[in-house]
């Protein structure tokens, strides 16, 4: 999963501009069937990115500088979202018929992939990362720099001494052991967070065992054979028992991620599941203990590594719409395949890719090793490509987590997800 | 004259409220071309949205709660700062002052409070004592959420209810002070009487304020926790963006509006027929 923008925003006008600017294109132009126009070869091109406390609008201008460098006459304007986020500013710039060239940060789903120029025929994309599996139907809508590894549990070394924990625990039954251990040395086992993060952290944990016993899971869930919530049961009991034992903090959901974070880099808690995105501010934290990184467990009896949930970093899409398609094409072809801008790219917001290893921070190494000896590579939650569950199932899932900490019993969540999985068919 | 003003309430209110009725009926998802038309079917789903119900009824249930809170304080206040001296002067400003924040900024302060590891609790932990749920159980968080808007917005109560006072008459005040009535009495039977157009602007007011409660939710619970203190707008946004639902995030808001409308104009009969009866 990506860190979806959660940015509160100027949302509540939203709807309403939305439905005024879809008057306006009703009235107008409309959406365009066509593959766009080839377009000259300078010009300007539009590109709507996602701006965080990492990619600020001077990083991303800085980012494309060199690209506008080497071919003159070329404007490459880098447009903020208007609403939250890039998922909610692109529907309302499509409705008003006034679409960007280019898209960073959504991946292309049955959804979005008609208003996404195909990409199959360019030869370029076949070496980024992730790309096969984001294809939708065998058609390539969506290129990306690097990877994010999802299923990562990071620890303090110091605490795990401490508690007389020897090794990285493998299966999850190690792993409640060693949060048995944990809270006897006086620390909080397993850091988590209101917000996103309760479902998300499970969503991370649950893919190694997940991939290995159900190895088409997606599949299965969208062909009925499988249910998400039947499936996950065993996980969920799990983390109702955490709760119980008080594993992890009765009053998580009281905090934000960045609480989460601090708490976790403060030394107060053994373990922290989160992304690779999190070894950035890791490093930059420069915490007192020896911080250190595990892949997520694997059910007893699973191969240990077990599969890693992975989700492709910085995505770019070219719209169909475009009156500059070659241009727009050649520019995404340069940000994910320019040594300089993927570099640039990956050490920027944490991602990771293969054969960029060398300005990697020593976490960062250990994160590229995980990545390097997971037998697999899967997608996760609403995953991407032909790996997809109903848009809004991160959103359900994680508040059905959340309620096993307000009384619910795991079977209570299955049945909630399975419900509303259901509701979705 | 009448032409710029009827063109922008046309432009402004008439097409979005027909648009969205539009949208209502279809299953428009922000990117397709040529959404279906689908009937009443997102108006019957939203009849079995339990997650739907259910922030219906949060959403009443701030809006009724907060409203009584915001005109009671709204009115205690504005009483205790009516006169003209330099410390009313300053009193007001700080009073009117959480308004002037933006919900975002004060939902965020509020969390840095509130929340787990905030001050409040970090103060409480240091002396020993068991952390408060203020936003990690539903309940607590759903009254705190309350709280924190009642404090967010009773400025603008204080402000209407004392340009309400400065139009009581003093010549009925004077005449109920050598009549020898009480402080009470006389805020009872003078004060409040002469407030009702005021109560009503106020109650109005806060409720319609209140059903679109937004901003801080999303900074302060974020909806949480488990999705307890979400409000019908917040889901709207939720299932149109999130979710991709802008059919059914339409359905939604049609119903909110619908139901804003309904209780904004039963408030404003019933303080009519009060403020009748009270006259009479």
């Amino acid at each position: 999963m990506a860190r979806s923008a959660r940015k509160p925003g100027r949302k509540l006008g939203l709807l309403t501009s939305v439905v005024i600017l879809v008057g306006a294109a009703g009235c107008g132009g409309g959406f365009s069937d066509d593959k766009g126009a080839a377009g000259d070869s300078t010009g300007e091109v539009r590109m709507l990115v996602n701006i965080t406390p990492n990619l600020t609008k001077s990083y991303w201008e800085g980012l494309v500088k060199p690209f506008e460098d080497a071919n003159p006459g070329v404007d490459v304007k880098i447009e903020a979202p208007t609403g939250s986020g890039v998922k909610d500013t692109l529907p309302q710039l499509l409705a008003a018929g006034n679409a960007p060239d280019v898209v960073e940060t959504l991946m292309a789903d049955k959804v979005l992939a008609p208003q996404m120029l195909d990409l199959t025929d360019q030869a370029w994309t076949k070496d980024t990362p992730l790309v096969e599996q984001a294809s939708l139907d065998g058609k390539v809508y969506t290129v990306g720099v690097g990877q994010q590894a999802q299923s990562l549990v990071f620890y303090n070394k110091d605490a795990f001494a401490k508690a007389g924990i020897s090794a990285p625990p493998k299966d999850l039954d190690e792993l409640t052991a060693a949060m048995g251990k944990l809270k006897a040395a006086g620390y909080l086992p397993l850091q988590t967070a209101g917000d996103y993060v309760t479902g998300l952290q499970l969503l991370q944990l649950s893919d190694p065992s997940i991939a290995t016993k159900h190895p088409d899971w997606y599949q299965q869930i969208n062909s009925k054979q499988a249910k998400v919530g039947e499936t996950m049961l065993p996980l969920l009991e799990r983390y109702q028992s955490w709760i119980k034992n008080g594993y992890v903090d009765k009053n998580a959901l009281g905090l934000k991620d960045v609480g989460a974070q601090t708490n976790f880099l403060s030394g107060k808690a053994g373990m922290y599941v989160m992304g690779s995105w999190f070894v950035r501010t890791a490093d930059d934290a420069k915490p007192t203990f020896d911080l250190g990184v595990f892949a997520a467990p694997t059910e007893k009896g699973q191969p240990s590594p077990g599969p890693q949930g992975v989700t492709m970093a910085a995505p770019y899409m070219v719209l169909k719409s475009t009156k500059q398609r070659d241009l727009s094409v050649k520019l995404v072809q340069w940000l994910v395949t320019d040594k300089t801008a993927v570099q640039s790219q990956l050490a920027q917001d944490g991602n990771f890719r293969k054969g960029y290893t060398e300005k990697l921070s020593p976490l960062g190494k250990q994160v590229q090793d995980i990545l390097d000896q997971a037998p697999k590579q899967v997608a996760q939650g609403e995953g991407y490509g032909a790996n997809t569950l109903p848009q809004g199932f991160n959103g359900e899932w994680n508040k059905a987590v959340q309620s096993l900490y307000t009384g619910k019993s795991a079977k209570d969540v299955a049945a909630r997800i399975d419900s509303w999985m259901g509701s979705k068919s | 004259m009448v032409g710029p003003a009827l063109a922008l309430f046309v432009v402004m209110l008439v097409v979005p409220v027909g648009l969205s009725l539009y949208l209502s009926l279809t299953d428009w998802d922000g990117y397709s071309a040529n959404p279906a038309f689908v009937g009443l079917k997102n108006y019957v789903n939203l009849t079995h949205s339990a997650e739907a119900i259910r922030a219906g009824w949060v959403t009443l249930l701030i809006a009724a709660v907060g409203t009584v809170l915001l005109s009671v304080f709204g009115l205690g206040f504005a009483l205790l700062v009516n006169g003209a001296s330099r410390l009313n002067a300053f009193f007001r400003i700080v009073l009117f002052y959480p308004h002037v924040l933006s919900a975002l900024v004060v939902g965020f302060l509020w969390s840095a409070v509130l929340g787990t590891s905030g001050v409040v609790n970090g103060w409480l932990t240091s002396k020993g004592a068991e952390v408060l749920p203020f936003l990690s159980d539903p309940k607590w968080a759903l009254a705190s959420l309350i709280a924190v808007l009642v404090w967010a917005g009773f400025g603008v109560n204080v402000v209407l209810y004392l340009a309400g006072l400065q139009t009581v008459s003093k010549d009925l005040l004077e005449a109920a002070r050598i009549d020898g009535a009480t402080t009470r009495q006389t805020f009872f039977n003078v004060t409040l009487p002469a407030l009702a157009p005021v109560v009503t602007v106020n109650l109005v007011l806060s409720l319609v304020t209140l059903l679109k409660t937004y901003d801080l939710v999303v900074s302060l619970t974020g909806g949480g926790p488990a999705g307890s203190t979400q409000t019908a707008a917040y889901l709207i946004l939720w299932d149109s963006f999130h979710n991709n639902a802008l059919g059914f995030g339409s359905a939604q808001s049609v119903v909110l509006m619908v139901i804003t409308a309904g209780l904004a104009l039963t408030v404003a009969r019933l303080r009519a027929r009060a403020d009748q009866g009270v006259q009479a």
